[in-house]
């Protein structure tokens, strides 16, 4: 079943100051995070970005990861403390065709004289809201032992 | 020893392509795919060619080999995986058990037995493609295209066919007079119309990433192979007058050319790299299978020939293809995958050690050939090959950039090197 984002996440990726960051691995396991402006939802809710590098190591680790089926995650911080981490995987990599074309225009026009290697589509498995808040309620709920006592004094 | 027996029936018991993907979990499923769709073949059933659209989707174009089924039909080039990965196959009789193309629940599909495999991709049609030369030619006869390639087939006859010393796994003089007969293909190539061709596909914005050029051998010339040099020159100045750059993304494969042959191609044009083809990796199946390779070159000097050109075109820009699987034609091919995977593998690894890469085309018997009604290896050991070349490559860190998925797309062993 594929995942319904929020309209918050959904505006969350179109804005333009939202931090966003792709988590991969390599072959070894070998984690490989960086910053990935490009990252934005398509018409069918699956998560793209436009590689630039063919020989980047997160373009080798995307590879790795389709061939093998293996999950990478993006993590999304709004300005205004919005903090999401979704996990996904990736099925395509578009690397030729009117969409390709549709894109390396674009990139071009947005950025100047750069290549673009691929476009990959990320199909989403789960959405964390990742605000601490939220996240500390989910915890103390499922494990109501990990916490200092001195917190609970009188 | 019996265990090693045991194992070598195992593998040419043919192996399921799952049972494939089971024994090599460090092998993209992807690529392995490719290898047995190669390996097999396929067939279009009447839903598959229903959503063809000519507008968009690039039809069988002239090509330098014919199909297995002998036939020049209006049916799609060929197939895109998910990943990118291309997949360069015709069309096959059902009765050699291809895998189907299909639509299934809307989408487009290779299936084996009635069970999905993978969703693919018809290849895109580029723009330049229903454009006419100055001098009239349909463009698409000028030059061919891969989703990211240039191909230019300047001529489509070898010259070893003269004397019945053409490779006996090869079908080009025939495919190249059944082409002529039907579409009218130009013998040879005006390098007026190539330039005016290529000038017109680099319009298209992110489209091509290199150019291709190969023909038959030409033996001809005050020294041998001096005619087809001329000609490569020629063209390859006559693509090169379309770009701002002297040195452009590009393969020449061809005859194996002399150092001073070399040594002009390399100064008097854009050429980036240089493959001559050994075929075969052995030198008495050479002698058998490329009579007039042996006749004209030799296999070692041909060897030779492809190692001093490192020094011409640098390392990583140099190498030779391999037929995969026709070192076990019969009859005096190796009886054994087995061994003639190891034989295959030490004499690439001599030639990958001084900076020549080697890469597999699958073998497939073609119908125009000498060798069509042989049969090709297993699946596992194209798996094997593909493998055992990707892991000499790394032991070596060769690239193989110029002839990778994206520049080439019909080699499995360079499709691995998408993770170097």
């Amino acid at each position: 079943m594929s995942i319904i984002f929020s309209k918050e996440l959904v505006e969350l990726f179109a804005k333009k100051d939202t931090v966003k960051v792709l988590a991969t691995t390599d072959a070894k396991g070998m984690p490989h995070v960086v910053v990935k402006e490009s990252l934005q939802l398509n018409e069918s809710n699956q998560l793209i970005y436009f590689e630039l590098l063919e020989s980047s190591q997160t373009n080798k680790n995307m590879v790795h990861s389709i061939w093998f089926n293996r999950p990478v995650a993006v993590a999304l911080i709004g300005t205004g403390g919005e903090s999401y981490q979704i996990k996904g995987k990736p099925v395509k990599s578009i690397v030729s065709g009117l969409l390709f074309r549709d894109y390396y225009v674009k990139i071009r026009e947005q950025l100047g004289d750069v290549d673009l290697a691929a476009v990959w589509v990320i199909e989403p498995v789960e959405v964390i809201d990742q605000r601490f808040n939220i996240r500390s309620r989910e915890e103390e709920i499922r494990h109501p032992y990990f916490k200092h006592l001195d917190r609970l004094a009188k | 020893m019996a265990l090693a027996l045991q194992k070598e029936n195992e593998n040419q018991k043919n192996l399921s392509y799952f049972e494939v993907v089971r024994e090599h979990p460090d092998v993209s499923p992807l690529v392995i795919l490719k290898m047995d769709v190669q390996r097999r073949g396929v067939h279009y059933t009447k839903n598959a060619l229903s959503v063809v659209d000519e507008s968009v989707h690039q039809l069988r174009s002239p090509y330098i080999f014919g199909s297995r089924d002998a036939q020049i039909k209006p049916v799609p080039e060929s197939l895109l995986l998910p990943d990118g990965t291309s997949i360069i196959v015709d069309p096959t009789p059902l009765e050699q058990n291809p895998y189907i193309v299909d639509v299934i629940d809307g989408q487009l599909v290779l299936t084996d037995r009635g069970e999905i495999l993978e969703t693919v991709e018809y290849w895109p049609k580029p723009d330049f493609y229903d454009k006419r030369t100055s001098s009239g030619v349909l463009m698409s006869h000028i030059v061919s295209a891969r989703p990211q390639r240039l191909n230019i087939f300047q001529s489509g006859f070898c010259h070893f066919w003269a004397n019945d010393k053409g490779c006996r796994y090869c079908d080009i003089v025939n495919h190249f007079k059944q082409q002529r007969a039907e579409l009218g293909i130009p013998a040879k190539l005006n390098p007026q119309d190539v330039f005016e061709t290529v000038r017109e596909a680099l319009k298209q914005p992110g489209r091509f990433t290199g150019v291709c050029l190969t023909s038959g051998s030409d033996t001809r010339g005050a020294e041998p192979f001096d005619q087809e040099v001329d000609f490569y020159i020629e063209i390859l100045q006559a693509i090169g007058a379309n770009f701002k750059v002297k040195k452009f993304p590009s393969q020449l494969i061809a005859s194996a050319f002399t150092e001073k042959q070399l040594t002009r191609l390399y100064e008097e044009t854009g050429l980036t790299s240089y493959t001559a083809d050994l075929e075969v990796l052995h030198e008495e199946l050479f002698n058998w299978i490329c009579p007039g390779k042996a006749e004209w070159i030799g296999y070692r000097e041909w060897k030779n020939r492809l190692i001093r050109a490192v020094d011409i075109f640098g390392r990583g820009n140099v190498s030779t293809g391999i037929v995969g699987g026709v070192e076990t034609a019969k009859p005096k091919g190796f009886t054994s995958e087995e061994a003639a995977l190891q034989s295959t593998l030490t004499e690439a690894e001599d030639l990958i050690s001084q900076g020549v890469n080697v890469a597999f085309i699958v073998w497939v018997p073609r119908p125009g050939s000498y060798f069509r009604d042989q049969k090709n290896p297993s699946l596992d050991y194209f798996v094997r090959l593909a493998k055992g070349l990707h892991q000499l490559r790394v032991k070596y860190g060769l690239p193989i950039d110029f002839d990778d998925y994206r520049r080439c797309g019909n080699h499995p062993d360079t499709d691995l090197s998408r993770l170097l």
